[in-house]
């Protein structure tokens, strides 16, 4: 399988994710880059191609990566794929419970209760997500 | 019925390692209304080849599980948690000597972890149950028989991110906030609220049901008061389902180790159920270093008992 490593600069942190080509996830490189109307602050986005099912917004990984580092304290070597568990990196119920919280204000979305055992991965997270922002919309 | 003491001299414990169970201690299954807690600390098993002795028991799956955790300490207590869970099973000897390595495990509906006896279909599946939570620094592992039972220990000091009272608005129930909120002293309120977060955390666990199955919100863990307005039980109300007999449910919380807060619960039986007298479980503790050492530290100061 293919692995491309994207840096991503934004939100004043450097997120290194390793994106794989799998249909899970986001686009193969090959994807278009289109500077359409900018969502937050006119920064460019990568279309997604059209296989995947439910692939969350890069800057969604991002912002997603970005919480979890901050909350369970990661050192900046530690890579975070979007397969990565939050329990792989240490993270306890109270963790995650948190984690969730740092998602809901940072989006302004509310996750039901139900739905915080289907948040295990980066990934997860961050479709919940998607989904959630685009419901309100 | 107190357990005696055991205790290999640690400076020959390499010598006197066995590759089996029998160097667990064995153990009786506790009695109807008693409880068996045991902890281990991840900082005092430091050594390699015992280490290595505990990766060996565990299941291919568990040690998958095991090495995909990021770093060496949460490596180790991944590893320690399965160690305790096994060993501490494989103690109790039912009909016949536990190979720890032997056992199997499956989840329930909810996805509570479960003994998968290999027995014949003739016997029936022995009564005993367990649960197990662990934190970087202490993993601790309950038994009963008979009864379900949920634990969850945390560290007293741990750090969240977020305000207690902001944790609380969002998760707790209306009774929980304002007991939390009406505390003055921030220190105090935190380690009360982090004694409350374990209790909740025990009582989904023992219900089997995890946090998305019973959200916190749904029940009130308070602290009932006898005559003279001390602490005297805690209990629970819950909401969603008041047919759900919630004062099926008994609780302990200890302070384990100076450093950690353990809440336990476990099912109440029919004879005290009616709620007449809190008939107090029977709690023994040990803390232990599987096939090394184990050290019976009830009544000692490894064990203060805050309500129970």
């Amino acid at each position: 399988m293919a692995s491309i490593s994207a840096t991503f600069v934004g939100f004043g942190a450097s997120v290194n994710l390793s994106v794989r080509t799998d249909n899970q996830i986001i686009g193969k490189s090959s994807s278009l880059v289109s500077f359409g109307l900018p969502r937050t602050g006119g920064f460019p986005s990568i279309r997604t191609s059209r296989l995947q099912i439910c692939a969350a917004k890069p800057e969604t990984l991002e912002k997603v990566s970005a919480i979890v580092r901050k909350q369970l304290a990661l050192t900046p070597e530690t890579e975070l794929t979007p397969q990565t568990k939050f329990t792989e990196l240490g993270a306890d119920s109270l963790d995650t419970v948190e984690i969730v919280m740092g998602l809901e204000e940072e989006f302004d979305i509310s996750v039901e209760e139900e739905n915080s055992e289907i948040i295990t991965t980066i990934q997860e997270a961050a479709d919940l997500i998607d989904k959630l922002v685009e419901k309100k919309a | 019925m107190r357990i005696g003491f055991t205790k290999m001299k640690l400076d020959c414990y390499q010598r006197t390692f066995a590759h089996s169970s029998s160097s667990l201690t064995p153990i009786q299954l506790p009695a109807h209304l008693e409880t068996h807690l045991w902890y281990v600390k991840p900082s005092e098993v430091k050594n390699e080849s015992l280490l290595k002795q505990y990766l060996d028991i565990l299941s291919p799956r568990e040690r998958e599980n095991v090495m995909q955790m990021r770093g060496e300490e949460l490596r180790k207590s991944a590893l320690l948690a399965r160690t305790l869970v096994r060993t501490t099973i494989a103690r109790y000897q039912i009909n016949s000597q536990i190979n720890p390595r032997s056992l199997k495990f499956r989840k329930n509906i909810h996805g509570k972890p479960e003994v998968d006896w290999q027995f014949s279909n003739d016997s029936l599946p022995p009564p005993l149950h367990f649960n197990i939570s662990h934190t970087s620094s202490l993993v601790a592992c309950g038994v009963t028989v008979d009864s379900q039972i949920g634990i969850d220990v945390e560290e007293k000091h741990r750090s969240i991110k977020h305000t207690v009272l902001s944790f609380a608005r969002r998760y707790f129930s209306k009774h929980e906030i304002q007991f939390l909120a009406s505390i003055t002293d921030p220190q105090v309120q935190k380690l009360e609220f982090i004694k409350l977060w374990t209790l909740k955390e025990a009582y989904v666990k023992a219900l089997g049901k995890g946090f998305s199955g019973a959200p916190f919100k749904t029940f009130t863990i308070r602290f009932k008061e006898d005559s003279i307005h001390q602490a005297s039980e805690i209990v629970v109300d819950s909401f969603d389902e008041p047919t759900e007999l919630t004062s099926n449910w008994q609780f302990s919380l200890l302070e384990l180790a100076n450093s950690h807060y353990a809440a336990i619960c476990t099912e109440k039986h029919a004879a005290s159920a009616e709620g007449k007298r809190n008939v107090p479980t029977k709690l023994t503790v040990w803390k232990t270093i599987p096939f090394v050492v184990d050290e019976c530290v009830s009544g000692t100061d490894a064990v203060k008992t805050i309500y129970g």
